[in-house]
């Protein structure tokens, strides 16, 4: 199978620094990094991708079994770095996908030599004594919201995206072409992601490792930032001055600054 | 597909049933429920004309043995008029040209 | 109702009336800032970090909140369904941050006392002079309305795929069901049969339709065999009911009386019987015949008797091809008693018998449903095919099965019975 076709690989930046991996999370595609990459592209090699459900990869490729556990969707990272014969990768992984990357460090771990975790969750749903910041309920919610933006969602964003509404035969060919996503994949990669606990795959870490946190982020509170720097010895934890869910996207100098200066030091 | 058209009229020697289009799976029951309603006094005969029939299948050959049998019942015969070759080779196919009295025309059949 | 159009009003005034004037006036009266704050749908402005800067009257008034508990105080994420805001962190934000703009996107607004409200969001960042993102501006509209309305085309979504998985899954069901019944119809092996080879085949013509060919072949005594091969008028399970009842009682009657005519008297008697008189009355062509090894000459003597059935072939290995005539043999099950005609064939080494029914001969190989296969083209197939093992014939007929495509509509069932080529003849292949 191409994988690079199927995941919508793209490799930039310098040939010869170090191979870093930028992965996107949910809700999103390889354009969230588009901040990130001139940052880094003097210096390091750079991989993007899209996971199968999203931006554009390979909609075919798609199997909702395959997809219903995040180990399906370390698998994609696998398969990316076997096809690009990664040695010695640094993985930065954007919300769930922070998580990814730690199961994916665990499968090959002569691939992956560090990782980045931008806004990490190992688990959303709180638990007995655990803050994940969510109830069940929350969750429930969240997962109907998705399905009733079916039809609002994908029908209106494509000629916002292109920005040229008077063209709307366009809009076709880039419906999937950015973030918004199928809606069917989108649920099964939403209900994945927000049912998951992984906290127990945090202690098979053993790379250098660099949480990065925002001061207000409702989606991963300051407490799961904490959990997951302390269930991981030896990480470092950085809490960037930035609010939301995507530091790379509202605090890019801060967020780019963090990973340099993580990177320089490995 | 031709639908089926019957066309009931009386001669002398007993009801005549002209039958136009096709007698399929589809349509070849209609000619059953006409002729279970047909009375047939003992004695008289039941014309069948074919001129008009376009297509018969298994179905339309159930269909003429039924009218044969519906006859029989009443101590009637069954005559079939004006045959077209393709059913007339099925008939003979299946033997069944020697229990229907076959006629070419309509006028010698419906005269007693 | 009647109206001049001379009694309209004039929509812009222009003639009379001090009605008009009135209106215009006060839509002079209507300042900006009263527009903004009582305007159809909400206004709200943030500072890049979501904190809200300004808020208009409607949406408070929607969202049961005071100014002062809002401005300055909370975020705009803050004022979302917790449903709302995840989505708000994973695609809203992140796209208004990349496009500068989003519209039209589906979200959910908490009121102060639990309630939800469904709205459409549309969110643009102003830029300072030196391209600086300075604040988002963002206009809500209420779309409950729209959400029921969505809420009733996505239940019927639902139904309908329930409804069609269902049916996928039922069709499977039967389809399933229909395969197992089919093939107890048929027999699951033929048996061995000295100095003759046996090949069959039968094609169904629709997953969703039982058909009603049969053939079977089976001992009779220490020496002969009897095969039969039939069809069944009619589809689906009535006539798997005749084609069961048929493929077992000719089997019984065979043992009782193998003779051709005496095993297919007693199958017409027991159909007429049957269904005579049911109001649904049901026939069968069908061919019994036996065959019987000639110890000396190495042969085999076919006899065989067909009540409506078309006639058996054998291809001979010279490539003459004999149809076995049976004139007059009715269809079963019409009469009480009908008439059966027998006729005989010896099968020499390289010689094969086939059967078939008429799904073969009566596909349709033109374009209208007049232009059939025929017998004379199946003899002209066949004699090509001739001095071939029986399963090579049977094989070549499957082949030109499928060239049929959608020209063959019926079930088809084959039956070879060949005597292999005698391998130490001088001619023999």
């Amino acid at each position: 199978m191409d994988i690079i076709r199927r995941n919508n690989v793209t490799v930039t930046g310098n040939p010869n620094g170090r191979t870093v991996v930028l992965a996107h999370g949910f809700g999103c595609d390889q354009n969230m990094w588009r901040l990130t990459v001139p940052a880094l592209s003097d210096d390091y090699r750079v991989v993007l991708f899209d996971y199968v459900g999203s931006g554009r990869a390979d909609a075919s490729a798609f199997s909702e079994e395959r997809y219903a556990s995040l180990d399906g969707y370390a698998q994609d990272v696998v398969d990316v770095c076997e096809a690009l014969d990664l040695d010695d990768a640094v993985f930065v992984g954007h919300s769930v996908s922070a998580m990814i990357g730690v199961l994916a460090a665990a499968r090959v771990p002569e691939r992956i030599g560090a990782l980045v975790m931008v806004g990490p969750s190992p688990r959303y749903i709180d638990d007995e004594d655990y803050r994940g910041g969510f109830s069940a309920a929350d969750i429930d919610e969240l997962l109907d919201s998705l399905e009733s933006n079916y039809l609002g969602w994908s029908a209106v964003m494509a000629p916002v995206i292109m920005g040229n509404p008077e063209r709307p035969e366009l809009g076709d060919e880039l419906k999937n072409s950015f973030c918004a996503t199928d809606p069917d994949m989108a649920r099964v990669f939403a209900r994945t992601t927000f049912l998951s606990d992984s906290r127990d795959d945090l202690k098979t870490v053993s790379v250098p490792t660099l949480v990065l946190e925002c001061t207000q982020d409702v989606i991963a509170p300051r407490e799961v930032g904490a959990f997951v720097h302390r269930s991981i010895p030896g990480s470092t934890l950085v809490t960037l001055e930035a609010t939301g869910h995507c530091p790379h996207l509202s605090a890019p100098e801060a967020t780019n600054a963090a990973i340099r200066s993580f990177l320089t030091a490995l | 597909m031709s639908p089926l058209k019957i066309i009931r009229r009386d001669a002398e020697t007993g009801p005549v049933l002209e039958v136009v289009g096709d007698l399929d799976f589809v349509h070849a029951p209609e000619l059953r429920e006409h002729i279970s309603r047909l009375v047939v006094p003992p004695g008289r005969r039941l014309v069948l004309d074919l001129a008009g029939l376009e297509f018969c299948d298994s179905s339309g050959i159930t269909a003429l043995i039924a009218a044969h049998s519906h006859a029989q019942a009443a101590r009637a015969e069954v005559v079939l008029v004006a045959v077209p070759a393709h059913t007339r080779r099925i008939l003979h196919m299946v033997g069944l040209d020697q229990i229907f009295t076959l006629h070419p025309d309509s006028d010698k059949a419906t005269r007693s | 109702m009647m109206c001049s159009a001379g009694e309209q009003p004039d929509p812009h005034g222009a003639g009379d009336g001090g009605v008009s004037h009135a209106a215009f006036a006060s839509l002079l009266e209507d300042s900006v800032e009263e527009l903004y704050e009582n305007a159809p749908c909400g206004y709200l402005s943030t500072l890049m970090d979501g904190t809200v800067a300004k808020i208009n009257e409607t949406l408070l008034t929607w969202l049961d909140l005071r100014r002062e508990e809002v401005v300055g105080r909370m975020r705009f994420s803050d004022l979302l369904s917790v449903g709302g805001k995840l989505y708000h962190e994973t695609h809203f934000a992140p796209l208004l941050r990349m496009q500068g703009e989003i519209s039209g996107i589906a979200l959910e607004m908490r009121q102060s006392g639990g309630g939800r409200i469904p709205v459409l969001v549309s969110s643009a960042v102003k830029h300072g002079t030196t391209g600086e993102p300075l604040l988002i501006r963002t206009t809500v509209f209420d779309a409950r309305d729209r959400r029921a309305y969505e809420e009733e085309l996505l239940r019927g979504r639902k139904v309908a795929e329930e409804a069609r998985r269902r049916a996928e899954a039922d069709r499977a069901r039967l389809q399933h069901a229909l395969a197992v019944l089919q093939q107890s119809l048929l027999p699951d092996t033929l048996p061995a049969i000295p100095g003759v080879e046996a090949a069959t085949h039968y094609h169904t013509a629709s997953p969703d339709q039982l058909g009603g060919d049969f053939y079977d072949v089976f001992p009779v005594d220490g020496k002969r065999f009897g095969f039969f091969l039939g069809d069944v008028c009619g589809k689906g399970p009535e006539a798997a009911a005749v084609t069961s009842l048929t493929r077992y009682t000719l089997r019984a009657a065979a043992v009782h009386d193998p003779d051709p005519v005496a095993t297919l008297t007693t199958l017409n008697k027991v159909l007429h019987e049957r269904y005579t008189g049911s109001g649904d009355p049901r026939f069968c062509t069908a061919v019994f015949g036996t065959l019987e090894p000639d110890a000396a000459t190495g042969r085999m003597r076919v006899h065989l008797a067909s009540g409506g059935h078309p006639p058996a072939l054998v291809v001979r290995a010279d490539g003459t091809v004999d149809s076995l005539h049976t004139p007059g043999g009715l269809l079963v099950g019409v009469l009480p008693a009908a008439r059966f005609v027998t006729t005989t064939a010896v099968l020499a080494p390289g010689d094969t018998l086939l059967l078939y029914t008429d799904g073969l001969t009566e596909a349709r190989t033109g374009s209208d449903r007049t232009s059939l296969f025929g017998e004379e083209a199946l003899r002209g197939f066949v004699a090509a095919h001739a001095g071939r093992a029986a399963k090579d014939l049977v094989e070549a007929l499957i082949n030109l099965l499928e060239g049929f495509g959608d020209g063959l509509d019926d079930d088809t069932a084959l039956l070879a019975l060949g005597i292999p080529a005698d391998r130490t003849a001088p001619d023999g292949r």
